[in-house]
């Protein structure tokens, strides 16, 4: 029942309601669950009852969220950052972290099982604290911080001040610029990708359980495009965070127009496969495309999008190992 | 005392010895590539049947094999063998019933393969008993004890078709009545992956087997004449050898990776194949045979789960498939020189006459195996009252239910708390 008044519960019954709507219209699903999460964070500030925010702050998303690149269901993924470094903001963004992962998960978004939420004291920082833990991350070069910064760099605005994330994320960028090994050491969480195409050039499907002869977009398909583009973004000092734009900002760079060719057009494509898969009432099945049933044409299509994948990622990390 | 009476006697019993090593090896087998909450079922009944089996052959099945006024199906005499020496044998005739005697237990071993982690301890224990008197003997009298086959000219070395193929269409018979354990297929067609719980014991069983091996290929010329035997054993080892490596190839291939439990199949079928044809032909040919069957195994694995057939050991794909084609492969192989039983095979101027007599061998014990056994199990389900556990005996493992303790009882007893805890919380929650 809607009494007008913003609650989780009215919040929960809204997303329910509409969600559906943007089944073909990646764009627009992603903007509606940027609405959702504010709406979440006026309840939680209202929740909290301490009054509003003590200082400026922003509210990131990072993930799939945070490339603008999220499906109908997916774990919350954000973060933090408040300008003041003091012992009053700490207490009142770790409360209302805590507040937004309760609500988040009240509403529909499951908590993020590897803790990437603003509960987390580490992705809720104060912007001092924030520059500390990014530089104590870079220098530390551990396979977990290397992650972390891989997170961050997919952090996007959410609430509060645009400025934050930009200037944090140039802290990489110069930190990256002064230390080169850096970049080959992000190659280290990336290396790995499913394999996907077989020494003759055929899919290789699930071999067994419930999605037996299809193939796993996200792992197979997604990962290769986002890791190896985001690496090059890093590079490059690109601050947009979804895929699609750091491609268009990447091919303006004469030097990449060979390594990124058909790249646009096949994540596009990818895009759009991934969303065919939603059922409205079903979000289980989200990242399977079966390959058995599929026409001759459109599996020539993913198989062309796969190797494109595979490609791009090879010769980023080539060019990386080669160029530091 | 004839020198070579007492080498061929000695050499003979090393190699049976390690025939008998080999159970060691099926109890690492099938205990590897099953669950953990049934390995102690499967390591006991696994020696329980080996003592069974024994008792079997030597109460009937050496008689139906090898004894005199024999009819169409076997041998009539010769029964509660008492150690009596044949004379003017080649070797003690005792040797000979305890080298014969670990062949019939491998056989029956390979064919309970097919009731793995399902079957009641009640069923082990009849089907031991059966097959040791309906299939088994038959087939090996055929073959070995002078039957229609034996004087057709059938090569079958030390037992591709009498041993492997008997024990795999019997395995095959069990699995197809006995239906795919719960879990393996869902109800949409697909399968799922029962994962062994220990991959190690699976590749030192292959190691044990492959060992053990030497004693039934070369240990099968039952004599030192000519050190022959080491000829037989060379063949044996490159024949595994290309078969792992075929396997492992081809799974790479496939798969996109170089798939284990794959891998360790085509060392077995390698081995398999090369059982009925390790005397009979050239070096270069045992490479050929054994590489054959190693893809042989990794594509009749695939076929067998498309047709919704649950092998949980891989008794048919490494022992049925392997074994056929390692008893067609001398109608191919076998050469003039070696060929001391029938005739040369196709490749060396025999023309198709070998490979005639190969197939119907093949193709006469393959039905007469798979008919019988499934007969055998058909009768015992009606009379038994079902040869499966119940579903809740299933899915709490054969362990518990058949024997009452846990093979690994640390494991098995905290995973049984937190059923209980997960039972009680659903119920208090419901």
């Amino acid at each position: 029942m809607n009494t007008g008044v913003l609650t989780y519960e009215s919040i929960k019954e809204w997303k329910e309601q509409n969600i559906s709507t943007f089944k073909n219209d990646l764009i627009g699903l992603n903007s509606f669950h940027d609405q959702i999460m504010r709406k979440v964070l006026k309840v939680a500030i209202e929740k909290l009852n301490k009054g509003e925010p003590p200082c400026d702050f922003s509210w990131f998303v990072t993930g799939s969220g945070g490339r603008f690149e999220q499906g109908f269901i997916s774990d919350q993924d954000h973060g933090m950052i408040y300008m003041e470094d003091s012992e009053e903001c700490h207490l009142y963004f770790k409360a209302l972290g805590e507040e937004l992962a309760d609500g988040l998960a009240f509403v529909g978004y499951p908590y993020c099982k590897g803790y990437i939420m603003s509960s987390n004291p580490l992705w809720c920082k104060s912007f001092q604290g924030w520059k500390e833990q990014l530089l104590a991350w870079m220098e530390s070069e551990s396979w977990g911080a290397i992650r972390y910064l891989q997170i961050f760099y997919d952090a996007r605005v959410i609430e509060g001040e645009e400025p934050y994330i930009k200037q944090l994320k140039t802290v990489i960028y110069d930190y990256q610029l002064e230390h080169p090994k850096l970049l080959k050491r992000f190659l280290a969480n990336i290396m790995h990708i499913k394999n996907i195409i077989g020494p003759l050039g055929q899919i290789l499907v699930e071999r067994y359980g419930t999605y037996q002869g299809c193939i796993d977009l996200k792992y197979s398909a997604f990962v290769p495009y986002v890791n190896a583009i985001r690496i090059l973004a890093i590079k490059e000092g690109i601050y947009e965070t979804s895929t699609l734009a750091r491609i268009s900002q990447l091919t303006q760079q004469k030097e990449y127009g060979q390594l990124l060719q058909n790249c646009e057009q096949n994540f596009e494509l990818l895009l759009k496969y991934r969303l065919s898969l939603y059922k409205v009432n079903d979000y289980s099945d989200t990242h399977y495309l079966r390959i058995a049933g599929l026409e001759k044409e459109k599996k020539k299509q993913i198989k062309q999008i796969l190797k494109t994948g595979v490609r791009i990622h090879d010769e980023v990390i080539e060019l990386i190992e080669k160029g530091c | 005392m004839d020198a070579t009476y007492l080498m061929n006697s000695l050499w003979t019993m090393v190699a049976a010895v390690l025939v008998i090593l080999m159970i060691g090896g099926f109890i690492l087998l099938e205990a590897g590539s099953t669950r953990m909450k049934n390995a102690g079922h499967v390591a006991g009944k696994t020696i329980f049947t080996f003592g069974l089996a024994s008792l079997v052959f030597w109460a009937l099945g050496y008689g139906l094999i090898f004894g005199g006024n024999a009819n169409f199906f076997t041998g009539m005499t010769d029964f509660l063998y008492s150690g009596d020496q044949v004379k003017d044998a080649g070797l003690a005739t005792t040797v000979f019933f305890v080298f014969q005697l670990a062949f019939a237990a491998i056989s029956i071993t390979i064919a309970l393969g097919g009731f793995a982690e399902r079957a009641k301890f009640s069923a082990y224990v009849v089907f031991t008993i059966l097959f040791g008197i309906l299939v088994y003997p038959v087939i090996a009298h055929w073959i070995w004890g002078g039957g229609w086959l034996a004087e057709h000219g059938k090569q079958d070395f030390a037992g591709s078709t009498v041993v492997h193929l008997t024990g795999a269409m019997a395995a095959l018979a069990a699995t197809i009545v006995l239906k795919p354990r719960i879990g393996k297929f869902n109800k949409d067609g697909s399968s799922n992956n029962i994962a062994g719980h220990n991959q190690v014991y699976t590749a030192l069983a292959v190691l044990l087997l492959w060992v053990g091996w030497f004693g039934f290929n070369a240990g099968s010329t039952v004599s030192v004449e000519d050190g022959f035997f080491g000829f037989v054993a060379l063949n044996t080892n490159l024949a595994a050898a290309a078969g792992a490596v075929a396997a492992t190839l081809i799974s790479w291939i496939v798969l996109g990776k170089p798939d284990i439990p794959t891998l360790l199949n085509g060392a077995l079928a390698g081995l398999v194949a090369i059982t009925a044809s390790c005397a009979f032909v050239d070096v270069w040919a045992s490479v050929v045979i054994g590489f054959i069957a190693g893809i042989l195994t990794f594509y009749s694995a695939r076929f067998l789960e498309s047709r919704k057939i649950d092998d949980p050991i891989f008794a048919v794909s490494v022992h049925g498939i392997p074994g056929m084609w390692g008893t067609l492969s001398t109608g191919f192989f076998a050469t003039k020189e070696l060929a001391t039983v029938g005739k040369p095979g196709l490749f060396y101027g025999g023309g198709l006459h070998q490979l005639g007599v190969q197939f119907t061998g093949v193709l006469v014990s393959g039905l007469y195996a798979f008919i019988i056994s499934f007969l055998i199990l058909w009768v015992m389900k009606k009379v038994m009252g079902g040869i499966r556990v119940t579903e809740e005996e299933e899915i709490m493992g054969l362990d518990i239910s058949e024997h009452g303790s846990y093979g690994y009882p640390e494991q098995m007893v905290t995973q049984q708390k937190d059923t209980n805890v997960t039972a009680s919380k659903t119920h208090v929650s419901s």
